[in-house]
């Protein structure tokens, strides 16, 4: 029975008008009934008025009914409609062929009037059934977009909250660090951070927070930036880890919380400080292939109760020994039976790499990957590493301070005074004579371009030099740019078809051994490195 | 910077003692065009003494090859060092360029 006052339409398919007569008197009083006497007009009639149900005969000239059902299932806009064979043919092979094509049922002729009203009236409460149930989901599918984009938005808060540029520090050859955070598919809050707290000491922090999506982020970011904060006049990693907890734990009605490890590395002495506040114990790689689990704890997860004094150990690493740092991602990530990688696997893996840190991270996650081959990643995944690639002891380092004010006349002088600063080191003619190329290209552009402005501004260049490598930063305080982001010239072009332009970023990020640009506060920061040996 | 322009028949030397750079450039560039706007289609730079030469350099040798090209003259360049021969390499214009060891290689070449 139709539910509303407007009345359902049915289409009745037949080529003797006298039976589409029949079905009109049984039918006319509840429905509209439109008639078509052939498979063609009923194609027709069916996409333009869109049925609410079609009766159709089978046996028709020209084309039959199994070949109209065949056609409105095929067109998008027919293709729901319930159609109910009714036909003088009543072997059951053919009702099954009316089946398989999609009909919804099929009755034999005559009709039994009260039959033929039972079943249309059956099929239209299905097919309006079934016409809520698809607006139900896509209620439900908008309602999961929505909820992704929610997903989209923590993950864009926690990923733009980690620093990503690699190395962060180039001009620090003493040691060298890697992390990565390969985020689960709803954001489960992880995150890491490092920064210099003096000119020795660099801060190295991993943190896992409770709970996931926009709220769990949004803690990591609140997290992360009171650790900075406080780590700024604090060099104890026992009193930056209790501040942070004071406070997380003060005002914290969602009871979240956080699971940390904070490290202090000075990186002449090989000191190390930390603190372990609920996280998974790091490990030191040593040199010599021996594994020490940092599995002193100093207190609760972060967050929970106030009113805790953390504690800290120290540890000592030197020379090729590398702290690693990893979230329970790592640990516990399931493979497709529901086994987890464990302490065991990565501690096995750990004691067969030799790498430095870019190299173990990927590698460790490579691995995890592996092992968990199809299963979701239920976690984040996140993993730091830091190594010490040369004591204090061993590096003679001579530094040169230049200061070039802008004018291109000095050019000049800050080449004659680095070439004699390299022939006094006993530096490779060669050397020089590169560093003087990217010193010429570069001053140029920054003397040129640079400023914009009437103050007074001027170039600094920091040159120190190792057995091993040759480190130089030019900084320049003047608008943001990056010279390594121009496009360089085609090389394989024609003396025609050359341009003049693009050439002096080309031979800097050739001459050199590795080339990078930052961004520091107000100033455009380039660092050069030659490898010497 | 010192410039100093030999002659052997048709063929005008120039050697460069120093650097070829953003500051030397424009003079280097002077003298080679006194050279040509005085008739000279056959021009040899000769590299021997040069300690380096950076994109500012290189900037007038294209040019220089370009004008000569356009009026069926001749650039050629010799006696690069090992530095000099990198930065022809990683620019392309040791291919784009008529490069010799030698002056006499060069001078037989024109």
């Amino acid at each position: 029975m139709p539910e509303t006052t407007e009345k359902f339409t049915i289409l009745a398919v037949d080529d003797t008008p006298e039976n589409l007569d029949v079905v009109k008197g049984i039918l006319s009083a509840d429905y509209i009934v439109k008639a078509a006497t052939s498979g063609p007009m009923a194609l027709k009639i069916a996409e333009k008025q869109s049925p609410d149900l079609i009766l159709l005969d089978i046996m028709m000239p020209d084309m039959d009914g199994y070949e109209v059902c065949r056609r409105l299932k095929d067109n998008e806009l027919t293709k729901d409609v319930p159609i109910i064979f009714l036909t003088a043919m009543d072997q059951t092979t053919d009702e099954a062929q009316g089946f398989e094509l999609g009909a919804a049922d099929y009755m034999t002729k005559p009709v039994n009037p009260p039959i033929l009203k039972a079943r249309v009236a059956t099929h239209l409460a299905l097919k309006n059934s079934m016409d809520q149930l698809q607006s139900a989901f896509d209620i439900i599918k908008k309602h999961k977009e929505r909820m992704q984009q929610e997903l989209n938005v923590g993950r864009d808060i926690q990923m733009s909250m980690l620093p990503v540029d690699f190395p962060p520090f180039p001009e620090r050859t003493e040691f060298s660090i890697h992390a990565l955070l390969k985020p689960a598919r709803e954001v489960g809050g992880d995150f890491y951070d490092f920064f210099f707290v003096s000119e020795d000491e660099i801060c190295l922090v991993l943190g896992d927070v409770s709970g996931k999506g926009v709220p769990a982020a949004l803690f990591m970011a609140v997290t992360k930036t009171m650790i900075k904060t406080q780590a700024a006049d604090d060099s104890s990693p026992a009193s930056i880890v209790t501040r942070v907890n004071e406070e997380l734990s003060a005002d914290n009605p969602a009871c979240m919380f956080v699971t940390l490890f904070v490290a202090i590395v000075n990186v002449r002495s090989g000191e190390l400080r930390f603190t372990n506040a609920g996280h998974n114990p790091p490990y030191i790689l040593r040199h010599d292939g021996k594994l020490d689990c940092l599995d002193q704890r100093h207190g609760p997860i972060i967050g929970a109760v106030e009113g805790v004094a953390f504690r800290e150990d120290q540890v000592q690493i030197g020379e090729q020994d590398t702290l690693f740092l990893f979230t329970d991602g790592v640990t516990e990530a399931m493979d497709t039976s529901n086994q987890l990688y464990s302490e065991d696997r990565l501690e096995e893996f750990l004691r067969k790499a030799d790498n430095t840190p870019d190299q173990l991270t990927g590698e460790v996650l490579s691995d995890v990957e592996k092992f968990a081959t199809d299963a979701e990643q239920a976690d984040d995944i996140t993993i730091l590493a830091f190594r010490i690639e040369q004591t204090p002891g061993q590096i003679i380092t001579d530094e040169l301070h230049l200061v070039a004010e802008i004018d291109l006349a000095e050019i000049e002088r800050i080449n004659t005074e680095f070439t004699q600063f390299a022939e006094e080191r006993g530096l490779a003619a060669g050397v020089a004579q590169k560093v003087c190329i990217a010193f010429d290209d570069l001053l140029n552009n920054i003397i040129s371009y640079a400023f914009d402005d009437d103050e007074e501004h001027h170039i600094e260049i920091d040159i120190s030099v190792t057995a091993k490598r040759l480190v130089i930063t030019v900084a320049d305080d003047g608008v943001p740019f990056n010279p390594f982001d121009q496009v360089g010239p085609d090389t394989s072009l024609s003396l025609e078809e050359r341009d003049i332009g693009g050439l002096g970023v080309l031979l800097v990020t050739e001459l050199m051994d590795q080339c990078s640009y930052q961004r520091r506060r107000d100033s455009n920061v380039v660092t050069l490195i030659m490898n010497l040996a | 910077m010192e410039i100093s322009v030999t002659e052997s028949g048709e063929v005008r030397i120039l050697s460069f003692q120093g650097n070829l750079d953003t500051n030397t450039s424009p003079e280097a560039e002077n003298a080679i065009n006194r050279l040509i706007d005085a008739g000279a289609q056959k021009l040899l730079v000769n590299f021997e003494s040069l300690d380096y030469i950076s994109s500012a350099g290189l900037r007038i040798l294209l040019a220089t090859a370009k004008k000569l090209k356009a009026s069926q003259g001749d650039l050629k360049i010799c006696c690069l060092n090992e530095t000099v021969q990198e930065v022809f390499d990683i620019s392309g214009f040791a291919t784009i360029l008529s490069v010799s060891q030698t002056e006499e290689e060069a001078l037989g070449a024109y």
